[in-house]
């Protein structure tokens, strides 16, 4: 650490003598993810939040799961690090993007929101309803887009954040041995090098970690370091062309301790994590005639994570898991304008690689690639009524192709009203996981999982030697394997009565077939069960989600939103419309469940809501006041029926206040202090990621 | 040798239940057996079926393997003297139910189970067939989480009888009976899943049921 403050004062002196200032903030509400092209937000058809630079700031967000957690609709879950459920769908079904370009390196489906830095982010678009006619795979509920800093301004910006917490005492002591501390460090800078625009950012956060697992109970600090860097250079190639390249590098290492609890049993463990990710982003736009765009982007990432776990009660026996996985893309996207109609096709070609311990071998690389090709019209038939179509083609080596088609129209009869509407499909294609994984617990009876591919030929060994006593009808479907699809639709209304009132309502609707889930699919002689991946699920969501802005006066500003959200199984829903699902009574005894009791998908709270209010005097005095609410979710089915009613096991609905405010100290440097959790909220089995309240101060340096 | 003691007061408490059972509110002790009746329907509380006693050199609990038959036409907790007759129609060892027939028994009783809450099956279904055991490998209540009556969940380590699953008795002697397990716990409430496993294991394997004839 002695070594990066060091650096640190080094660059700092380099850089800041050379700066010059130029700070112009730049608030044009522009959006990209929505249509693949720079979209001022009141011309959008579908759904999204914004949220700015400024936002991030002073929220005093460190990682991209601190600021998710404070906007409208989204819940942050737990369990193989945190993911963020969107529209009532799981975070699998979110894609997430840094620059249009998918972050991989997920684990149960789902991408650790931790593992994401947010330093170096100009702003993040969230679109919400189904993407996938733009962005393919995995944009089912919708896509978030880290959207990086350009560079082209000299500038120079430091900040030093300490943090402290104690969720056992709630206050905690500064650099006491029993506190959990915090130390950011970050460093960001622009200049100019002959024709090239460069600028960086460098992470460094040293934390200690609360390692929880599920059922864990161990609250011992653990160090976290996470190191990200990001560089983006940018060179114009004469008047008409533009080369961009993102490098992005994140290295995390994380020790873990803490224990877990099976069949009455528990298993103390330590050990340590450690995750690498690259990504590489070169880009060439190209603009021959001023109504003609042709970007060329390719694309290359690497995420190699890295778990080894030693068992206190089995020394003999260490857990070591590796998981590699590469991808690799090249695309090319014409955008056409043409009187009214904008035009947009694009091809694509991708391959995406892994090798894990948790497959086969760790020496055989597993491969899939896709071949894929968009287009979308956006159609301004006159100043009230823009329609959108898009569809995509992926054509995928392992799977059957997937089309997928949206269409989305807005309406606009004058300045105060406007309406939305879209339908649109998305998929997400099963993953190697589903494919190749290979597990065999022998702990617990000596079951197995086995990814579809590995199923198939190690049953038919098996089976051939005598080694398997039932062949379930599901190891027939086994080849089948399909993407999981869904079809949205979002239906919304704005309303701005005057330029400091804006109200906006989404209506939203999710039916998604062709869920992957684990069946048994054959039992071996000795009775032990194997497990497999096929498409049986289907399930729906729906709700409705409002926010408003009020700007009271010019320093003060009103926000908030409230989401109300109903999912459900669709098969369960129809046995118990039919009465076949049970419950009990008060006495013990069974009975039919009734229509209302049904509480619909797991880990989903009913009412959501969210407010946030500022108070800004000047651009670096202010006070910064953030709530959120989630209502109950069931966590478990605890009575037996197997499906999650009102009597399940459910975590209790929480408040969560968020404070921070700003002063300068002098012409550069500004002082920023904040409080999270103000209320101290903890729930250690239902939330075990999340900390108790936290003490921060940050210098930010800027020039 | 401390595992005969709480038999002898259990069977001593049956008795007392069994002479009492004509008072309008008798006082039940909630943790204790005792088998009371309303209408033609007989709830059995707290019978112990072979509960814990130590634990297995892999840590698991055990019990010592022990049954505890009872006669569904007489309502009785039958002695273990007498596993060998056909005085009893269930037997109960946690998560092994047995009927009185093939490997378990010398009587004609069999099992299968029903879908559907108890109050709903009035009749035996003219298509169903009464499994019989066949002790150890598979048994008419089939065994195992999700398959016939129960439900286990190893993170929390509880059990729970899944609700709508009605067994369907043929007695040791042909008579029917249909049964519903209501708990698997002493005093006929689960533990909550943060309850220390100590308690979830003392008090497991304590069966709470209610039948009636057919």
């Amino acid at each position: 650490m002695r070594h990066f403050l060091f650096l640190f004062v080094l660059v700092f002196s380099t850089v800041a003598s050379s700066a010059q200032l130029d700070s112009l903030r730049s608030m044009d509400e522009v959006v990209i993810t929505a249509t693949r092209q720079e979209r001022r937000l009141g011309n959008v058809a579908v759904p999204v939040t914004l949220i700015q630079r400024q936002q991030i700031q002073q929220a005093g967000s460190l990682r991209l799961r601190d600021i998710l957690q404070e906007q409208s609709g989204l819940f942050i879950t737990s369990g193989f690090g945190v993911g963020v459920q969107m529209q009532g769908l799981n975070p699998e079904h979110t894609l997430i993007l840094v620059d249009g370009q998918p972050l991989i390196g997920r684990t149960s489906g789902i991408l650790d929101l931790n593992r994401i830095a947010v330093a170096g982010i100009k702003r993040i678009e969230i679109v919400k309803g189904p993407s996938s006619s733009l962005y393919g795979s995995e944009a089912m509920a919708g896509v978030i887009n880290l959207i990086t800093e350009n560079p082209g301004t000299r500038s120079l910006e430091a900040s030093l954040r300490y943090g402290v917490g104690n969720p056992d005492q709630g206050w905690a002591l500064p650099f006491a041995s029993t506190s959990f501390q915090q130390l950011d460090l970050n460093l960001q800078a622009g200049y100019q090098l002959g024709k090239w625009k460069l600028r960086q950012s460098n992470d460094l956060l040293f934390s200690d970690g609360i390692s929880f697992r599920p059922f864990s109970t161990d609250r011992v600090p653990r160090p976290i370091r996470r190191l990200t860097h990001q560089t983006t250079l940018q060179r114009a190639l004469g008047s008409k062309a533009e080369f961009r390249l993102l490098f992005r590098a994140n290295q995390d290492r994380i020790q873990q301790e803490f224990s877990v609890r099976n069949n009455g049993q528990v298993i103390d463990s330590y050990g340590r994590e450690q995750n690498h990710e690259l990504n590489l982003q070169p880009t060439l736009t190209i603009r021959p005639t001023e109504h003609i765009r042709l970007h060329t982007r390719g694309y290359f990432t690497r995420y190699v994570g890295d778990q080894q776990l030693n068992f206190i009660q089995k020394p003999d026996s260490s857990y070591l898991d590796r998981f590699e996985q590469d991808l690799y893309r090249i695309e090319q996207q014409l955008d056409w304008t043409r009187g009214a109609s904008d035009l947009i096709v694009g091809l694509g070609y991708q391959s995406d690689q892994a090798r894990s311990t948790r497959y086969d071998a760790l020496s055989s690389r597993k491969q899939n690639r896709v071949a894929y090709a968009f287009a979308q019209w956006e159609w301004r038939l006159n100043a009230q009524w823009i329609s959108i179509a898009g569809m995509r083609y992926d054509d995928n080596q392992q799977f059957a192709a997937a089309f997928t088609p949206k269409w989305a129209i807005r309406f606009k009869p004058n300045d105060q009203w406007s309406f939305n509407a879209s339908v649109g499909q998305g998929f997400k294609a099963p993953d190697f996981r589903q494919l190749y994984l290979n597990f065999t617990n022998n702990a617990a009876g000596g079951y197995s999982v086995y990814g579809t591919q590995d199923a198939i030929r190690i049953i038919r060994e098996l089976n051939r030697i005598g080694q398997i006593a039932e062949l379930k009808p599901e190891f027939d479907r086994l080849t089948e394997l399909s993407p999981e699809f869904s079809t949205g639709m979002n239906l919304g209304a704005e309303y701005r009565p005057s330029q400091t009132v804006h109200i906006r309502i989404n209506g939203f609707r999710n039916d998604i077939r062709s869920l992957i889930d684990v069946r048994q699919v054959a039992t071996r002689i000795d009775g032990s069960q194997i497990f497999s991946y096929l498409n049986v699920k289907r399930a729906f969501t729906q709700g409705v989600e409002t926010e408003f802005r009020w700007q009271l006066k010019t320093s003060w500003q009103l926000s908030g939103g409230y989401q109300w959200l109903r999912t459900g199984d669709k098969d369960e829903w129809a046995r118990i419309k039919k009465g076949l699902e049970y419950t009990r009574s008060s006495d013990g005894t069974s009975r039919v469940m009734n229509k209302n009791e049904y509480v619909g998908l797991p880990n989903r709270s009913k009412h959501q809501a969210q407010f946030k209010l500022t108070y800004q005097p000047s651009e670096t005095r202010f006070v910064f006041l953030r709530g959120f609410y989630r209502s109950r979710w069931t966590v478990a089915n605890s009575n037996g029926n197997g499906v999650h009613d009102v009597q399940d096991e459910s975590a209790n609905g929480f408040v969560q206040i968020n404070l921070s405010g700003g002063l300068p100290l002098r012409k550069n440097l500004q002082l920023q202090a904040g409080i999270e959790n103000l209320l101290n909220h903890q729930d250690i089995s239902y939330l075990p990621n999340f900390p108790g309240r936290n003490l921060y101060l940050t210098l930010n340096f800027k020039l | 040798m401390n595992t005969k003691f709480p038999l002898l007061l259990l069977s001593f408490l049956f008795v007392f239940a069994a002479c009492e059972k004509d008072k309008p509110t008798p006082v039940v002790d909630q943790r204790a057996y005792s088998v009371s009746t309303s209408g033609n329907i007989i709830t059995v509380r707290n019978l112990p079926g072979d509960t814990i006693v130590g634990t297995t050199a892999q840590g698991q609990p055990i019990g010592a393997g022990r049954y505890s038959f009872f006669s569904l036409e007489t309502g009785q907790w039958i002695p273990n003297a007498d596993s060998n007759s056909a005085r009893w129609d269930l037997a109960f060892a946690g998560t092994i139910l047995r009927v009185n027939n093939a490997t378990s028994g010398p009587g004609g009783g069999g099992a299968f189970v029903y879908n559907g809450t108890f109050e709903s099956l009035t009749s035996v279904p003219t298509d169903s067939t009464f499994r019989v055991d066949n002790h150890p490998i598979s048994y008419a209540i089939t065994r195992g989480s999700g398959k016939a009556w129960y439900t286990y969940d190893g993170p929390t380590n509880l059990l729970t009888p899944i609700p709508g699953r009605t067994l369907v008795i043929r007695t040791a002697n042909g008579q029917r009976a249909k049964v519903e397990i209501l708990n698997y716990y002493r005093g006929g409430t689960t533990p909550s899943a943060s309850s220390a496993d100590s308690i979830k294991t003392r008090d497991q394997r304590f069966f709470h049921f209610r039948y009636s004839k057919m």
